[in-house]
């Protein structure tokens, strides 16, 4: 594959006085699940909406597969699980799905079925989203966000409200799609799910305090457990 | 613009209404007991005769009352000594209104009912002085049975009319504007509500950072709120128009379904007229939610967007009779066109060959247009 699935070069945001992400730049190669992890408030979802094209940076660019965002066409190829459900709450499972896949110009029968399939809501096609269960509900906001096979895909706190059978099976579908080819970017304020990701971003005040493996990152923060990892270099980083 | 985006969201805003009934009730059955209510009101109000007191003495008020009782609406009840005992029955609810003969006033003696007084003379008529609509109709009752008595020879008038019939009402007046006010005010409100929530529900995220380009988005609702407006307008309009009787039943007396209200020109012209209003209201609905964080607070719109608009607009007084400074005000807003544009139609028959109903019809699909634009421009502003 040419180049990075993600890239971002000096990619700053501001909101009047407060930059919620200073500066960050990234070069992420394909087929890899990052993980970015960092407190509530650390821009998280700002650099999110920024790599995806929905906020314009104050300064910098964003490129998603080579192309300068915002772009309608990387969007089509871009998947986005936005942390609150975003799914239409009168409207059916499948509806919604089929909702989503036209929008992405997906009109592939079979894509559809295979997103109800990932998520494992097979037998409730016709459930309306309002008569779901929080995680069902969880798990079809994830279908909803790969009913288009798309070859990047954002997840922002996928797991927050999600039980942890729920969460192993959403970690191994995560790491099936990475295998496909897929480069997935994952938010998350919980250090125990960093370990499943390949690579990660430590985050604090909108910028990127550290990147590696779990292992590198422990390893160069001379602890055992990433959450001192992480505080050890949050303590640098003020220093 | 991607067709199968757009009618993607309108499919799907239509799927969603499908399902809630009561948003399906407002839309429906609520305009049509509304209409069917305000009809019975204005067309069977229980208007009783004027109840008539005469302050005059003994000789004048056994001649002019007797004369004046025969006169139609008219039912003469007593003869007051004084001012003041007439004021007195006002005040206890036995007459609606006094009328004061001068002291001097001699009717013609002779030929009865010929009483043409012998000088000029100015008559005093008390009333209650509360509800000056119902006292003005019988005011006007009054005069005519006067003028009658007291000179028979005098010319009667015949009216004939340029535009709607003779004996058209009230309600064939407000009935256009009725109509109009349906189509604006229900797409406003829900389009308004459903926006926010898509805002709210974190589903516009979604929907921005899919393919589809903002205008797509409100077309798509112009196109799936305006098939629920053009529903609603039709099934208003045909109940306005249509009069079914219905004969009596046993114990239940005869009725009619529908108003029955006289239309002059093309109800496919008169559906054209709300359907443009109907659309603009959409995608004024998507703008003003941009300015409303909750639900509450796109209601607080209804005051600052509906009621001006209701007052201003000639819904109930016609834009010419406005004050001189309200009236470019009024020039402003889509529902003036809207109502304006449907009594062109309804009462006066025009047909695309006027010049006024090509004004109103191209004022509001411009006034659509530029909300549109308004609203594709502010979906930008998202709450990050």
């Amino acid at each position: 594959m040419a180049g990075p699935a993600i890239e971002a070069v000096g990619l700053t945001k501001s909101f009047g006085p407060l930059v919620a992400v200073d500066g960050i730049d990234l070069a992420l190669e394909p087929g890899r699940i990052y993980g970015v992890l960092g407190p509530n408030g650390s821009g998280k979802t700002t650099l999110i909406r920024l790599l995806t094209g929905l906020a314009r940076p104050t300064s910098g660019h964003a490129r998603v597969l080579g192309t300068e965002m915002p772009s309608r066409a990387a969007l089509a190829r871009i998947g986005y699980m936005t942390q609150s459900d975003g799914v239409y709450a009168e409207l059916s499972v499948l509806e919604n799905l089929r909702f989503f896949a036209a929008l992405y110009g997906t009109t592939d029968a079979a894509a559809l079925a295979h997103a109800v399939e990932i998520v494992d809501l097979g037998g409730r096609e016709g459930t309306p989203a309002y008569q779901l269960s929080g995680g069902l509900r969880r798990r079809l906001s994830l279908a909803c966000a790969l009913v288009h096979l798309p070859a990047v895909i954002f997840l922002d706190e996928p797991t927050v409200g999600v039980d942890p059978t729920l969460r192993v099976q959403f970690w191994q579908h995560f790491h099936r799609l990475a295998e496909a080819g897929a480069t997935l970017f994952v938010s998350s304020h919980v250090m125990d799910e960093a370990d499943r990701c390949d690579d990660l971003l430590f985050m604090r005040a909108g910028r990127v305090l550290a990147r590696g493996t779990s292992a590198e990152l422990r390893a160069r923060a001379g602890t055992t457990d990433l959450e001192s990892a992480f505080l050890r270099f949050s303590d640098e980083a003020v220093a | 613009m991607n067709a199968r985006r757009i009618l993607a969201i309108s499919r799907r805003i239509a799927s969603q209404f499908r399902r809630d009934h009561r948003t399906m009730a407002l839309l429906f059955v609520v305009p049509l007991v509304v209409t069917a209510l305000l009809g019975w009101v204005i067309r069977d109000q229980e208007r009783g005769d004027v109840r008539l007191g005469i302050v005059a003495s003994p000789l004048v008020a056994e001649r002019v009352g007797a004369a004046l009782g025969a006169a139609p609406g008219i039912d003469y009840r007593i003869r007051a000594d004084s001012v003041d005992a007439a004021r007195a029955l006002i005040r206890d609810g036995q007459l609606d209104i006094a009328l004061v003969f001068p002291a001097g006033f001699l009717p013609g003696i002779g030929g009865t009912p010929q009483l043409s007084p012998t000088l000029p003379v100015v008559l005093t008529v008390i009333t209650p002085g509360v509800d000056p609509a119902a006292e003005g109709t019988g005011l006007a009752t009054l005069q005519r049975a006067v003028i009658s008595v007291l000179d028979p020879n005098l010319p009667g008038l015949t009216r004939e009319t340029v535009w709607g019939s003779p004996a058209s009402d009230a309600l064939d007046a407000f009935a256009p504007a009725l109509i109009g006010f349906f189509g604006f005010f229900f797409v406003f409100l829900l389009t308004g509500i459903s926006f926010l929530r898509e805002r709210v529900g974190g589903t516009l995220e979604r929907l921005l950072a899919t393919p589809v380009t903002r205008p797509e988005i409100v077309v798509g609702y112009s196109l799936g709120f305006g098939i629920f407006a053009a529903l609603q307008v039709a099934v208003i309009t045909t109940f306005a128009l249509m009069d079914v009787g219905v004969p009596a039943l046993g114990p239940l007396p005869a009725f009619s379904i529908g108003l029955g209200i006289a239309n002059a020109g093309s109800p496919l012209l008169a559906f054209l007229v709300v359907l443009l209003l109907a659309v603009g209201m959409v995608n004024l609905g998507i703008f003003v939610s941009t300015f409303a964080r909750t639900e509450l607070q796109v209601i607080q719109f209804v005051p600052v967007v509906i009621v001006p608009q209701t007052l201003l607009g000639g819904v109930i007084w016609p834009v010419d009779s406005l004050p001189s400074l309200l009236q470019p005000i009024s020039r402003l807003l889509p529902l003036t066109y809207g109502v304006d544009g449907l009594r062109e139609v309804m009462i006066k028959g025009a047909d695309l060959g006027s010049a006024a109903l090509r004004l109103d019809l191209g004022v509001l699909a411009g006034l659509a247009i530029a909300f549109a634009a308004l609203a594709a421009l502010t979906i930008r502003r998202e709450v990050a």
